[in-house]
């Protein structure tokens, strides 16, 4: 719960966590990287509301840096890295494994 | 030249003053000696009949003068007594029923400015009476009669704010036939009072009642509800106000059906506002189940749409309708209303600035409001009161009073009110949901002061509620079972307590709305120390704001209860309502007058009007005034140096009368004040009802507008020996008068630079920035000013004398 918690923002005012937390707790999402396929256009990194993904360092197949991923559990699953990557090269499912909880 | 002028008033016509002294019982006679000033009066010039009497606004004291005006052929009346601010409306009447034009009458402040303030010294008070009855005497010879202008009202209203209190207002002012604008900053109408459980006395369900009524300001015919929208402008006058309110988008169509199922896919989620933060809402939300208008709307903070790049399309799939529009802009709305109602409310204080009561730390401390939505059954716990640590439902439960109010450590000093009937209420609704529960309530003082309200305290006694004087001085959490540990001392039983309770509500009091100083701005109205805002007359005028057609309803004025916003609300309703039912309004006659032979096209005055009203006429070489849009400061009239302009009613020669009879006696004790009538007048009038006392040496002159005040007045001031000379008005961006009193400032500046080159101690003028709650500030001034007087020594006045001897040779009228 902590951790979904600091996923919002509380304003100043409102000091007590609200009590309906698990109702309304998103799915947990995994983002599926194809590392060799991506050509370093940087466009879902851009893209990313949430700025899930950040450049890494290390180099692919096809000499780009491609991105890395930041923080997984703040990804909401709206997709749009995968609609704008001009490459195929990025995804993203829903974790299905129990484990998590 | 004095003497001048009044030979040639002779010669139009033999000015007959009566003056009247009024004892007021004993609030002026027992410092004034009333009798001696009469007496004084009647060897002033063109004083006919002068007679004190114990109450001259009695209906007696109306007809005794009505039969002078008569009898006496009195063509001008002098009434020394309170305020103009209070009564000049009454003595007015009373000439005008006598056939006489109400432009001459005048009148002395001998209470408010004089009596009241120096309640110690009845020979100075006295003395100071004396020149105060003369000023009025001098400037009462030069009235003139006048015609007030008529000016049409528009037959639609503004009301701000869409709480219980606007609500009402609104369908008062929209049965009676009147078209209503209703404003609401919030996507949904119904303010505070949606989100409190139950109301005291009565225990009525709050949102039951209000329903009902936001649903018919809904729906009404009348009404045009603007909610999630913000004024943003405010220009004219009252009866012609001309509005532009600013319409956020909702990003969410009319065709919405208000299904819920955008809700469900809408991956953001914060805490909710109106359970204040106890619940979660989503990017797209309603407020709450009886929003009204019943539609949803986009947080566009928070979506991720922004930009006009659509990355996620997750309602924009799920609506069937298809009513979700991010292309929606925020629209700006113009429209001309006649009456203006702010119904602003009031925001919750917020406990965190307290380290003391621990809100925020401990998580079994929580406050009133946050107790309202738990104990509703519509609230995030369903109507199960449950401490935040562990979700069980509380033993023993302890209200602390008076958080954020009576208290100088949060900076509030007044009461907020409701709290103690809030609390007792609350107590009761635990009591009838769970009997078992131990309650304890700490408080300063129980104000159970309304009707049916000591019948609940009782209530609450005999339900085993139990009351302890004395506020916790600290609350300290036991980590364990994090229950609470109030700790602080029994004032009744002399000595220290420390109880143990499985929760803490903090009975938080209301504050003024964060923003309220926009408005403020936006209708120029002045607000009192404690930041509500300020009404025209406190017993007289309640609902009134001191700017005309502005009219106050619920918390925007002080902290109070539904029924006493709603009784506001109806009142400001009804007040608004009879401007808008005559139709019409008459101005006062305080326009310029312009002498276009001697005008020589220079467009000063154009240039300070803050209305546009004046125009030059290059032409025909001379300046043009709108009437109607004139507002009456006088700062053109000030600023012209060839005397081709000025203000009805305050004529130069009218002044500078008033400032002669000021100097003709012993100039170098005395301080001579201008004061603006809104705010520092005001304000010197404030310091009288609340018998501040200061040294007696300044005679005030009014004007409407400190920005009336002209360069010539002070110099002659000056010229004519005064020790000191004092110009005050609004504090800048408070003026009446948009901002006539940046002229002021810049006047003044002038001055103390021409002083200082002529060496002259510039702190002989000074320049006072006071609101009307500023009596204390006006006062102190006063006390300052004393000292500068005592220091002023005779060569520095001769030497003002000489500086500015050039201006009582320049300034020649017609």
């Amino acid at each position: 719960m902590q951790k979904f918690w600091r996923r919002l923002s509380i304003p100043e005012k409102m000091r007590h966590a609200p009590l309906d937390l698990e109702k309304v707790k998103p799915a947990k999402m995994e983002i599926h990287l194809i590392k060799d396929e991506c050509k370093g256009c940087g466009y879902c990194i851009e893209y990313c509301p949430k700025k899930v993904l950040e450049e890494s360092d290390e180099i692919n197949a096809r000499g780009v840096h491609p991105p890395r991923v930041v923080d997984e559990s703040k990804c909401i699953n709206c997709s749009f890295c995968s609609i704008v990557c001009p490459d195929f090269a990025i995804f993203v499912t829903e974790k299905k494994n129990k484990e998590e909880k | 030249m004095t003497e001048k002028k009044e030979s040639k008033a002779k010669q139009e016509e033999q000015v007959r003053i009566g003056v009247y002294v009024c004892h007021c019982g004993l609030n002026i006679a027992g410092s004034v000696d009333c009798a001696e000033v009469a007496k004084y009066a009647a060897t002033l010039p063109n004083v006919v009949l002068a007679q004190d009497n114990r109450y001259t606004c009695s209906d007696q004291g109306q007809a005794g003068i009505k039969n002078d005006i008569k009898e006496q052929r009195l063509n001008r009346v002098v009434v020394a007594s309170c305020s103009p601010r209070l009564h000049e409306p009454t003595f007015r009447k009373t000439c005008e029923d006598a056939g006489l034009n109400k432009y001459l009458f005048e009148m002395a402040n001998i209470r408010e400015h004089c009596s009241w303030v120096h309640l110690y010294d009845k020979e100075a008070g006295t003395e100071k009476a004396k020149d105060l009855v003369k000023m009025a005497v001098a400037k009462a010879a030069l009235l003139e009669p006048a015609v007030e202008a008529e000016v049409p009202i528009t037959r639609r209203a503004l009301v701000i704010g869409g709480g219980v209190a606007g609500i009402q207002a609104s369908l008062d002012l929209a049965d009676t036939g009147y078209k209503v604008y209703l404003v609401e900053k919030e996507p949904s109408i119904g303010g505070m009072m949606a989100r409190i459980d139950k109301t005291f006395p009565t225990m009525d369900c709050s949102i039951c009642i209000l329903a009902p009524k936001m649903s018919d300001a809904g729906h009404h015919p009348n009404i045009e509800l603007l909610t999630n929208s913000e004024v943003s402008e405010v220009k004219g006058y009252i009866g012609n106000f001309h509005v532009k309110v600013l319409r956020k988008p909702r990003y969410v169509t009319k065709d919405c059906s208000a299904c819920g199922e955008c809700v469900k896919v809408c991956p953001i989620a914060v805490p909710n506002e109106f359970d204040v933060g106890l619940a979660v809402r989503h990017g797209i939300y309603t407020p709450f189940a009886q929003a009204v208008p019943s539609t949803y709307i986009i947080d566009m903070n928070l979506c991720l749409n922004k930009d006009g790049v659509i990355v996620c399309d997750k309602c924009i799939k799920a609506c069937d309708r298809q009513a979700i529009s991010f292309e929606t802009k925020p629209v700006t709305e113009e429209f001309e209303v006649g009456t203006i109602i702010v119904a602003t409310g009031a925001d919750v204080f917020d406990p965190s600035v307290l380290p003391n009561y621990g809100y925020g730390k401990i998580p079994n401390v929580i406050t009133s409001l946050e107790f309202e939505r738990l104990i509703n059954a519509g609230g995030p716990s369903g109507g199960h009161l449950i401490r935040p640590s562990d979700r069980q439902i509380p033993k023993r439960v302890a209200f602390v009073q008076c958080v954020g109010s009576r208290s100088e450590k949060s900076g509030r000093l007044y009461c907020s009110n409701v709290c103690c009937m809030n609390t007792i209420k609350d107590s009761l609704l635990i009591k009838e949901h769970w009997p078992d529960t131990e309650i304890c309530v700490f408080y300063v003082d129980i104000r159970a002061y309304g009707k049916g309200f000591e019948d609940l305290y009782q209530r609450a006694k005999n339900a085993g509620v139990v009351f302890i004087r004395g506020l916790p001085a600290e609350i300290v959490e036991d980590k364990k079972t994090h229950n609470v540990w109030l700790i602080g001392e029994n004032t009744l039983r002399k000595g220290v307590y420390k109880i143990n309770a499985d929760m803490a509500i903090l009975s938080i009091g209301l504050e003024a709305r964060k923003d309220s100083e926009m408005i403020q701005r936006l209708l120029t109205l002045s607000r009192n120390q404690d930041g509500f805002f300020l009404e025209a007359h406190p017993k007289l005028r309640p609902v009134d704001a001191a700017t005309g057609g502005v009219f106050f309803a619920g918390c925007a004025e002080s902290p109070k209860d539904i029924k006493d916003s709603v009784t506001q609300a109806s009142a400001a309703a009804a007040r608004a309502g009879i401007l808008m039912a005559k139709g019409h309004v008459t101005v006062e006659a305080i326009t310029p007058i312009t002498f276009p032979e001697k005008c020589t096209a220079c467009g000063l005055c154009v240039k300070v009007c803050p209305y546009n009203a004046i125009s030059l006429n290059k032409d025909l070489k001379r300046v043009e005034i709108v009437e109607a849009a004139c507002g009456g400061c006088g700062t053109c009239a000030a600023e012209c140096n060839v005397g081709a302009l000025t203000q009805k009613h305050f004529t130069d020669e009218q002044i500078i009368a008033q400032i002669d009879a000021i100097t003709e006696n012993e100039p170098e004790k005395k301080i001579v004040a201008f004061c603006c009538n809104w705010c520092s007048y005001a304000g010197a009038d404030f310091a009288g009802v609340s018998r501040m006392q200061y040294p007696p040496n300044a005679r005030i002159i009014r004007t409407m507008c400190s920005g009336r005040v002209a360069q010539r007045f002070v110099e002659r001031a000056f010229a004519r020996g005064a020790a000191t000379v004092l110009v005050s008005g609004c504090h800048l961006g408070d003026c009446h008068y948009i901002n006539a009193n940046y002229q002021t400032q810049k006047r003044v500046e002038r001055l103390w630079k021409k002083m200082e080159q002529n060496g002259l101690d510039k702190q002989r003028l000074q320049l006072l920035w006071a609101s009307a709650a500023e009596g204390e500030k006006f006062a102190s001034k006063m006390r300052e000013m004393k000292t500068i007087v005592d220091n002023v020594k005779p060569e520095d006045i001769e030497k003002g004398k000489k500086v500015f001897a050039k201006v009582l040779e320049a300034t020649k009228y017609s």
